[in-house]
């Protein structure tokens, strides 16, 4: 998304997106089955770390965009602490049954929601969506078809908003709507989706009159390799969960190895 | 002349359409000629550069056969839509997305890229981001990019209709200097900036006939009347129409306050984005906003719906704004993009909306729904789907649904822009009838000849601020300027 | 000359992805809405979580080919994602597999039935995906069985409602507007009245 923020580039910027997305892709799927806490923390704290010096935006906004992700923290964590099953009872109230082992199992997994969205936040901040998709061509032959229509669809997200908005507005000129929550939907689903549907149709008819095919043998305006800031990239991840997991092992924070 | 775009005995059909579009059309343009295709909204104009471009039906499934069609190799479209021609977000990524696709080697393109931006007169960084350019400014990088196809003909499908005055002007002295020696097949309503171009026009009717064709300014003079009745605007319109008209403004000097504004500020987030020092609206005023691109004119009327925060005096028939609870029962507010208003499923409907909301009797409804409908001439249509109609149709039905519940305030955002000259007057005529009975407009327009002709005020807007508040001189009847 | 390009034509993959960034606005809103219901308890928040498969439902109702349904659930997550969604890249890994459970049910009619029944079973599909990635994140499994229960049926019966009945009712407010059948190819009649 195009925040209108001045940001520093980092060594993070000039990573190739597809190697960048891969690496964070295995990385999640890694933290699914990570279940000792101590490792999570420690990892979660990694990725901290390199958010908020790698970035490259000012503080302010780091602290911004952090913001949310405290909320689905203790969302994410709320119902199990307070429904998940467990044997050391520390409070019971009604159907709400608190144990030791949910609220770990809880604390747990609001670590996990952090480092997911850390993950995101590294990625979404550090890459053009235009560098993604022309890496996503060339590195892993995504078929320019796909890759120039999500391009497309990304420059339409503000006008999009725009439209949204406007139709918020239009409504209240109107005089609201007052038949539920289904009806007031489709007040602002159709007119967007009737207008989204006219403008693909007349993008799409506009890039093949500019002579777009899949079968021609195209050249690329960028041409997206790998350089030392990708060694750079798997080096740091490499060590941040090596760190993460040795500590997590030996110098435990909770005497708890795994919170299932 | 050799010919370089041809069709023989064209028959073409939209789906769900009772009657052919075309049948046995035949047509040939030859090597640099300059064409302009004429016709009323709805005859097919666009659809046949379509189809002589070979869009149709290699883009757009659309059923159509012919003896022959004869396709340029080389060939450039320019859309109508300055905003969905685009894929990219940057000026650059937009021209070298056009480079790619023919193959040439990244290592000219920038150069390529500067000498077309060049060309059509853009000078801006090449990495701009498209989203900040001006109408005009768009469609001359939409030149630019299919100019880098390196294209013998060039398609021009109404390539100034959602644009305003000024880029109109410049978007076809781009056209003139870029197009010399090249075939330009073109499509537009708006001719006054085409016709000394042209060297050949031909005129379609509603059933997709041809009805003339031949040397331009044969065919324009010979066949003005046709032209005219199909509202294009061609140079010397408005004096026709005024002069036709009789015109006299009835003097609706009026004492009654409307809107009385001092130090009145709004807001989006915590910038101030427009201000008014002091204003008074009264009674019978047709007031035209007037002011550059992003001046701050929508904002205005923004402001006085409270769509945004505001603060300062504003009072509503001498009553503190703040204590009117709903704004929407005095003012009416029509939107640029009547779409976005319409909440129901069929003209009829659209119209009797807000009386429903209103809870008012309904034998009052269909009353006051009926009375609507035959005024603002859509009483045909009333069972249609409101999003069906045509551009016209769709503004005039935005116009209704707003003042349906009495509301004696319209404000209008730009709301004869990208119309025909037909629909133009129809819609004006309307409101001065409005008018005439008290009712006050505040009207955002780019239109110098709306000014002149029927406001009664004018309010310019600077950098966020009312800078200038003049009355329009009461002239008589303009007498009609001997046209073209 | 059209239809002989093989898989999805341009056009249609453009519209896929385009009604689905819409959704993405949509699902990008519906984060907030939905941690703050759930402080409130009893799953309530489940019942809204079926919006988040809607996208898949309403590009197979209007487009109406394989793959569009997958294509739409990953445009709708990679919008919600760029916008800067709360969850991060969680969102993405879930898209795929709610896409791709949505597009089995909808093979499994072979692309022939576009009704309110299919996009509702195929709103089931995904609200199995989104519990399978479920099971393996958030130890659903461990919630107290009366507890895990409420959280299921929340879940399936919101995403029938929102994903199912409400987005064939949407696709069909659509269709009347007009610009649904820009979608949809020509009849075989359209080409035989060319010779009329």
């Amino acid at each position: 998304m195009k925040w209108n923020i001045h940001y520093r580039e980092t060594w993070l910027h000039h990573t190739n997106p597809s190697l960048k997305l891969m690496v964070l892709l295995l990385l999640f799927i890694g933290v699914l089955f990570v279940h000792n806490p101590n490792v999570l923390i420690n990892f979660s704290l990694g990725l901290l770390l390199l958010f908020m010096l790698y970035t490259g935006y000012p503080w302010k906004f780091l602290l911004l965009f952090f913001l949310p992700f405290f909320l689905v923290f203790v969302s994410t964590a709320s119902s199990m602490i307070l429904f998940g099953e467990g044997k050391t009872t520390w409070f019971r109230w009604g159907l709400i049954h608190v144990t030791e082992e949910s609220f770990l199992r809880g604390m747990h997994l609001g670590f996990r929601a952090l480092s997911f969205a850390l993950l995101g936040l590294l990625f979404s901040l550090t890459t053009r969506p235009v560098c993604l998709f022309y890496s996503l061509m060339q590195q892993l032959k995504l078929k320019p078809k796909y890759a120039y229509s999500f391009l497309a669809g990304v420059r339409l997200i503000p006008m999009m908003i725009e439209e949204f908005q406007t139709v918020r507005n239009a409504l209240k000129v109107r005089g609201g709507v007052n038949n539920g929550l289904f009806e007031k939907m489709k007040r602002y689903a159709i007119p967007l989706l009737s207008q989204s549907i006219r403008r693909a149709q007349r993008i799409a008819v506009a890039m093949e009159a500019k002579r777009f095919s899949d079968d021609n043998e195209r050249t690329f305006y960028y041409e997206i390799g790998f350089g030392k800031n990708d060694i750079m990239l798997v080096v740091v991840f490499i060590v941040v969960t090596a760190v993460a997991y040795y500590a997590g092992v030996h110098y435990p924070y909770i005497p708890v190895e795994d919170v299932r | 002349m050799k010919p370089i775009a041809s069709v023989e005995r064209l028959r073409l059909k939209f789906p769900g359409k009772d009657t052919l579009l075309f049948k046995d059309l035949s047509i040939t343009f030859y090597e640099g000629e300059k064409v302009l295709l004429l016709g009323p909204s709805g005859c097919g104009k666009s659809t046949l550069l379509q189809v002589l471009s070979g869009l149709i039906p290699h883009s757009i499934d659309v059923p159509m056969k012919a003896e022959r069609v004869q396709l340029p190799d080389h060939w450039g479209y320019v859309f109508q839509d300055p905003d969905s021609q685009f894929c990219m977000p940057f000026v650059d990524e937009e021209i070298a997305f056009a480079l790619e696709n023919i193959g040439v080697p990244r290592e000219q393109m920038k150069e390529r890229i500067e000498n077309l931006l060049e060309a059509v007169g853009l000078f801006v960084d090449p990495h701009t981001d498209i989203h900040t350019l001006s109408g005009g400014m768009k469609q001359r990088l939409a030149l630019a990019s299919v100019l880098a196809l390196e294209p013998d003909v060039l398609f021009l499908d109404e390539p100034t209709a959602m644009i305003d005055e000024e880029g109109t002007k410049e978007i076809w002295q781009t056209v003139k200097q870029i197009a010399r020696d090249k075939t330009v097949i073109i499509v537009e309503h708006k001719i006054d900036h085409v016709l000394d171009f042209v060297d050949r026009i031909i005129l379609l009717n509603d059933q997709g006939k041809i009805i003339a064709d031949g040397q331009a300014q044969t065919v324009f003079s010979h066949y003005k009347d046709v032209i005219a009745s199909q509202g294009i605007w061609y140079p010397g319109v408005w004096d026709e129409y005024m002069a036709k008209r009789q015109y006299r403004r009835s003097v609706v000097q009026q004492e009654e306050k409307m809107i009385h504004l001092r130090q009145f500020r709004g807001y989006r987030l915590r910038d101030v984005k427009i201000r008014v020092e002091e204003a008074t609206v009264r009674a019978g005023e047709w007031i035209a906003i007037t002011g550059k691109n992003g001046a701050g004119k929508s904002t205005l009327l923004h402001a006085l719906m409270k769509l945004i925060r505001t603060d300062g005096t504003y009072e509503l028939y001498g009553e503190d704004s703040k204590r009117v609870k709903q704004l929407h029962r005095l003012l009416a507010f029509v939107f640029q993009n009547p779409e976005f208003q319409f909440v129901a499923n069929s003209v009829r409907e659209e119209i009797a909306y807000s009386l429903r909301l209103e809870k008012r009797k309904e034998a009052e409804i269909a009353e006051t729904v009926e009375r609507l409908l035959r005024r603002f001439h859509l009483w045909e249509q009333q069972n249609q789907h409101p999003y069906q109609l045509s551009m016209g149709q769709k503004r005039r039905l935005s116009v209704a649904a707003s003042i349906v519940s009495g509301q004696r305030i319209f404000l209008l955002d730009e709301p004869t822009f990208g119309q025909d000259a037909k629909n133009t007057f129809a819609l004006l005529e309307l409101l001065e009838s409005y008018r005439e009975q008290g009712a006050t407009i505040l009207m955002v327009t780019h239109d110098e000849n709306i000014v002149k002709h029927f406001a009664t005020r004018r309010w310019v807007i600077e950098d966020g601020r009312l800078v200038k508040d003049e009355p329009i001189s009461q002239h008589s009847p303009q007498a009609a300027v001997p046209s073209v | 000359m059209p239809a002989t390009t093989k898989g999805l034509k341009l056009v249609d993959i453009l519209t896929t992805i385009v009604i689905s960034v819409v959704f993405g606005i949509i699902y990008k809103i519906w984060g907030p809405l939905y941690y703050s219901v759930k402080p409130l308890g009893f799953h309530i928040d489940q019942l809204i979580y079926g919006m988040w498969f809607i996208a898949a439902s309403v590009a197979y109702l209007l487009i109406r080919k394989p793959g569009v349904a997958l294509l739409a659930e990953i445009a709708a997550s990679s919008g919600e994602f760029i916008m800067g969604s709360e969850w991060g890249l969680e969102v993405l890994i879930y898209g795929v597999v709610q896409g791709l459970l949505a597009e089995v049910v909808f093979a499994a009619f072979r692309y022939k039935r576009f009704d309110a029944l299919v996009v509702s079973l195929g709103a089931i599909g995904a609200t199995i995906g989104s519990l399978v990635m479920d099971f393996y994140k958030g130890y659903i499994e461990a919630l107290a069985p009366w507890n895990l229960a409420l959280f299921l049926i929340a879940r399936f019966i919101g995403a029938i409602v929102i994903s199912g009945i409400f987005a064939a009712s949407l696709v069909k407010a659509l269709e009347k507007t007009g610009v649904a059948q820009m979608l949809r190819p020509a009849s075989k009649d359209d080409y035989d009245a060319l010779d009329r």
